[in-house]
């Protein structure tokens, strides 16, 4: 809207003619504008003139536009008996406008036209007038926002519900009469007392911001609701009325609670990680690279790496080689997307050393999909070698005491006879030649025996591998049978299975021999010297090949069995052992058994043996077929 | 002279301390095991036991045991294979324990023995 374009002052004109008029109407606070037929400004106060912001020249007799206009042109054609009255609002003020009409002599028609201005507006009025607007703007908001609005007049209890704050509630404005109260009714019972709080602050005139409450609707659903609320004041400064918008916040709520619980989560992993004993370092794959995300607090201290010091040094700095072949695959497994677990040598920030297994697992949004990111893991090894290197040390030096102890005892068994049998072969040389010569075999045998055992350790000891060949299996086989069973006793009978034709291994005879040996011997000794020994050799079919050994190439099996007193699981465990044995001294050396098996471990063989107290033996040896 | 038991499984060493006790005078009868020992003991009178201790069926401890347990005061002199520090030994010195009388390692001379014999027989 123009302003009124106000005028004058040229000396008043017939209209007037008054010049002590004139003064009164220069002098009041009212600003005061005269206008003629035509609409044009004669005269205009300086009151006018101030509250219009025009001078005097650029007015008089510009005719007045906008809202003035209009008004004069109502006030012709319909005549009021008086003024007629309007509020008008022009450059963030509100204006009273009165127009008075000057009256021809004849009564019949106006000749000119008074206006007055007026800023005195009352300040109710000025509150209505926010009220309006602000009605207007937040109802256009609310509808979009799909909120409920409320109005309540404070003076009257009147209460106004927009459609969709009935929808909230589960209502109908022909079910619920909002003036009529009862609005408890829709709350949570726990929650009452805020909401009556909440509305009792609004009556008393305080705004009211973020009020969240639960509803409890029909089917005892609760819906989550949060009102904001203005008030407005009437000119004594009374509330007059209140505006308020109601949401459903439900979803916002569940979707808040989620994000606390998730955080919640975050905190407790965060915290975890942080505790882990183990080094964790998290990161992240993208098109640009791999970033180092995390590492955490053990991370830190093993390897005086922050994830800052890492994306700059990247992760070969946490290694001693980056080119050693396990750390090739470590990164070769990250390149595929791969999970795995390396032993390498890792390097500290300050160069240092230590031991460490890293695994390395990738973290997929899908499954299939390259990884998005890693989670690396390091253990220090450092505590965990010097253990092993102290057990490995302990076991080596248990394993020394054994072996000498019970190659001590062997040969000091051996010694005895040898010692008390020299000297009385010396006494009775002469005089009983015959016992003489008794016990010069029984020396001869002892120190053969001792033989055998120094041999049987030096086996043991693989001082003395024999050269391995490429041979015929089965001729040695069977030369080896024979040469065992003569030193058997008579009543054990020994059966054999062999159906192996062609086949060729790489070992020795005497390696055969003394594998047959010892295994039949031992089987003889289970059955006191009486029974069967089953001896089976043949071919073993693919699916019955053990477990953890190579079935993809050809492997020949040996059986010896036995029906004799068995092992029991606790004896079985050890029966590897050098110098265990469970037959009394000067049946067995204890060695046997950790010749065969130290024998067969230089074929690339593998020995099982199968037993049960009571129910016979079976050694089951597995050599790789030469192909 | 006495009459001695001699406890040994191996026939070698069981036939050379035979040879050294008879020849100082002693009449000896060998069992190979406790077992054997244990029914000679039923069956005659010894003044003496000479034994072993890794043996089958009933090794020297247990034979030991058996003899002390049922309150007989018979001499015995027990001959152990092990050296007396080695790990498998801990059977020589837990036989004085048990009422071994001496304790004599193999190989020892005829001399120990006989010695051990009269010191034992008083």
């Amino acid at each position: 809207m123009t302003p009124p374009p106000v005028t004058s002052n040229a000396a008043p004109d017939s209209a007037t003619g008054d010049l002590s008029l004139f003064g009164f109407i220069e002098s009041v606070s009212d600003g005061v504008v005269i206008v003629d037929q035509q609409d044009r400004v004669v005269m205009a106060n300086r009151a006018a003139l101030g509250l219009i912001g025009h001078t005097r020249d650029a007015t008089l007799g510009q005719p007045v536009a906008g809202a003035f206009r209009i008004f004069l042109e109502r006030m012709r054609s319909r005549k009021p008996s008086g003024p007629m009255r309007f509020e008008h609002f022009y450059d963030n003020e509100w204006y009273m406008v009165q127009i008075y009409a000057l009256v021809s002599p004849d009564g019949q028609s106006s000749t000119a036209y008074t206006i007055v201005l007026a800023t005195e507006v009352s300040l109710r009025k000025r509150r209505e007038f926010d009220f309006i607007e602000t009605v207007a703007g937040l109802e256009e908001a609310t509808r979009i926002a799909q909120m409920g609005t409320f109005k309540t007049i404070w003076q009257t209890g009147q209460i106004e519900w927009s459609p969709h704050m009935y929808t909230l509630h589960g209502v109908t404005p022909d079910t619920y009469n909002p003036a009529s109260g009862g609005y408890a009714k829709f709350v949570h019972p726990d929650d009452r007392d805020y909401v009556q709080r909440a509305n009792r602050d609004l009556a008393q005139g305080n705004a009211i911001a973020n009020v969240q409450y639960r509803l409890v609707l029909n089917d005892d659903v609760l819906r989550w609701m949060r009102i904001d609320s203005r008030v407005l004041f009437d000119s004594s400064g009374a509330p007059y009325a209140s505006f308020g918008t109601c949401q459903d916040i439900t979803e916002t709520k569940r979707r808040e609670e989620e994000l606390r619980e998730l955080l919640r989560r975050n905190a407790i992993l965060y915290e975890a990680l942080e505790a882990s004993p183990n080094g964790v370092a998290v990161l992240t794959a993208e098109e640009t690279g791999l970033t180092i995300l995390y590492v955490n607090a053990a991370f830190e201290q093993l390897t005086q790496h922050n994830s800052f010091s890492l994306n700059t040094a990247g992760l070969d700095a946490l290694v001693t080689d980056d080119q050693s072949r396990v750390w090739r695959s470590f990164n070769a497994a990250m390149n595929a997307s791969e999970g795995g677990a390396f032993e390498v040598d890792c390097r500290r920030r300050d160069g240092s050393v230590f031991p460490a297994q890293v695994e390395l697992a990738a973290v997929r949004d899908h499954p299939g999909r390259a990884a998005t990111a890693y989670v690396i893991t390091v253990r220090d090894l450092t505590a965990e070698k010097e253990r092993a290197a102290v057990l490995l040390q302990s076991q080596k030096m248990e394993a020394l005491g054994q072996l000498s102890g019970g190659v001590a005892h062997e040969i000091n068994n051996l010694l005895q006879p040898v010692i008390a049998l020299s000297d009385l072969g010396a006494d009775v040389l002469e005089r009983d030649p015959g016992k003489a010569k008794q016990y010069f075999e029984v020396i001869g045998n002892s120190g053969r025996k001792a033989r055998e055992v120094v041999r049987q350790v030096l086996t043991f000891a693989r001082r003395d591998t024999p050269q391995l060949l490429s041979h015929d299996v089965l001729p040695l086989v069977i030369d080896a049978i024979n040469l065992a069973a003569k030193g058997l006793p008579p009543n054990i009978v020994v059966e054999t299975h062999l159906d192996l034709e062609d086949a060729k291994a790489t070992l020795s005879a005497t390696q055969i021999s003394q594998v047959i040996l010892n295994l039949m011997r031992n089987a003889s000794d289970a059955m006191n010297g009486r029974g069967r020994i089953v001896v089976d050799l043949r071919r073993c079919a693919a699916e019955d090949v053990p477990a953890g050994m190579d079935r993809a190439r050809p492997w020949i099996r040996l059986i010896v069995k036995d029906e004799g007193c068995g092992i029991d699981a606790q004896a079985l465990a050890r029966v590897f052992e050098p110098f265990f044995t469970t037959k009394p001294v000067g049946k067995g050396t204890g060695l046997g058994l950790s010749v065969v098996y130290s024998i067969v471990n230089t074929w690339g063989g593998t020995i099982k043996i199968d037993s049960e107290v009571d129910q016979g033996t079976t050694a089951v040896i597995y050599i790789p077929e030469q192909i | 002279m006495a009459h001695i038991l001699l406890v040994e499984d191996s026939p070698e060493v069981s036939m050379s301390v035979r040879e050294i006790l008879s020849a100082a005078g002693h009449t000896v009868a060998e069992a190979a095991s406790g077992k054997q020992a244990l029914e000679q003991l039923k069956a005659a009178k010894f003044d003496a036991i000479v034994s072993d201790i890794w043996m089958p069926e009933m090794d020297g401890i247990a034979l030991l045991k058996e003899i002390r347990g049922g309150g007989s005061k018979i001499p015995i002199v027990v001959i152990s294979g092990g050296a007396p520090n080695a790990p498998l030994t801990y059977t020589a010195p837990l036989a004085a324990t048990f009422g071994a009388n001496v304790v004599l390692y193999k190989p020892f001379e005829k001399e120990e023995l006989l010695g051990a014999i009269k010191s034992v027989l008083g």
